[in-house]
């Protein structure tokens, strides 16, 4: 109750945008697709919000492990010749 | 989707500046990208080769100036659905119910019921992100690939995939949901997040 009244407050008298908002905004923050006005609201709410902070953390922690640490497979040695070789051949 | 097509009409010369330089660079990203599609390196270079004669092939439906990049995943995944999939000797693994349940459940669903920790994702090996992400159906992984691995925009993904952007982005969310199922299934496993 006294959460809800504390929300209320934040959003009706501070501006502040709601954490069902900010999850929404959440995805195109981590993939970099939000507008100015988006991620400074976004800024804004998880600056008071410890919850939708950390949810961002681990979205952002998840593309950073997907980024990292996949392993990359070496291009075999052959397979621009044997393109190039095509190529030549079809031309 | 409407994709305007100017033919070009470049000299052969210009066509292997193309090819070499703007072209060739992306065989990386590409060997890769086929390879987790197909989990095959013969499949994936057979993919990757296809790939790069049709770019040759359709030089001149390329427009100098626009992403190469994302010109060329959309040939290879093109190919991949229509010529390789078919012809494949290793079916894709593709879970049809987990894709159906996702595709049809109209609502997104925002909270985050998982008890998934950043150390854990820390901690997690090269092994066990792949293990993870191979699990997921096709088109799931694809856009997780496309857009955290590659580095695509949305955009950009919308017309790599023929999809509206609206699509990729719940696809997309609904994917990294699967993948802290899976995630968080191989932290308890682990015996990680007591």
């Amino acid at each position: 109750m006294a959460t809800n009244l504390f929300n209320w407050i934040r959003q009706n008298l501070f501006g502040q945008i709601s954490c069902q908002r900010c999850l929404e905004l959440l995805e195109l923050m981590t993939d970099g697709e939000a507008s100015p006005e988006e991620e400074a609201q976004f800024q804004k709410h998880i600056d008071d919000c410890l919850p939708c902070y950390e949810t961002y953390n681990l979205e952002q922690s998840i593309k950073e492990m997907i980024r990292t640490k996949l392993e990359k497979k070496k291009v075999p040695d052959d397979l621009i010749n044997s393109i190039k070789q095509k190529i030549r051949n079809t031309a | 989707m409407s994709v305007e097509k100017v033919k070009q009409n470049y000299s052969s010369r210009e066509k292997d500046r193309i090819f070499e330089q703007e072209f060739l660079p992306h065989i990386g990203s590409m060997y890769n990208f086929a390879y987790r599609l197909t989990f095959d390196e013969d499949d994936a270079k057979d993919l990757v080769q296809e790939t790069y004669l049709k770019a040759f092939r359709f030089l001149n439906s390329f427009q100098q100036g626009t992403n190469a990049k994302a010109w060329l995943f959309r040939i290879l995944k093109n190919s991949f659905i229509n010529d390789f999939r078919k012809k494949s000797k290793q079916p894709a693994k593709v879970d049809y119910q987990e894709v159906e349940t996702f595709y049809n459940s109209e609502d997104v669903d925002v909270s985050m019921t998982t008890d998934l920790r950043v150390e854990t994702v820390q901690h997690m090996i090269g092994d066990e992100v792949s293990n993870a992400l191979n699990a997921l159906a096709v088109d799931f992984r694809t856009v997780i690939i496309l857009c955290d691995l590659e580095g695509f925009t949305y955009e950009e993904m919308s017309k790599i995939l023929d999809i509206p952007i609206g699509t990729v982005r719940s696809r997309l969310h609904r994917a990294r949901n699967l993948l802290k199922e899976k995630l968080q299934a191989y932290a308890k496993s682990m015996g990680y997040n007591k």
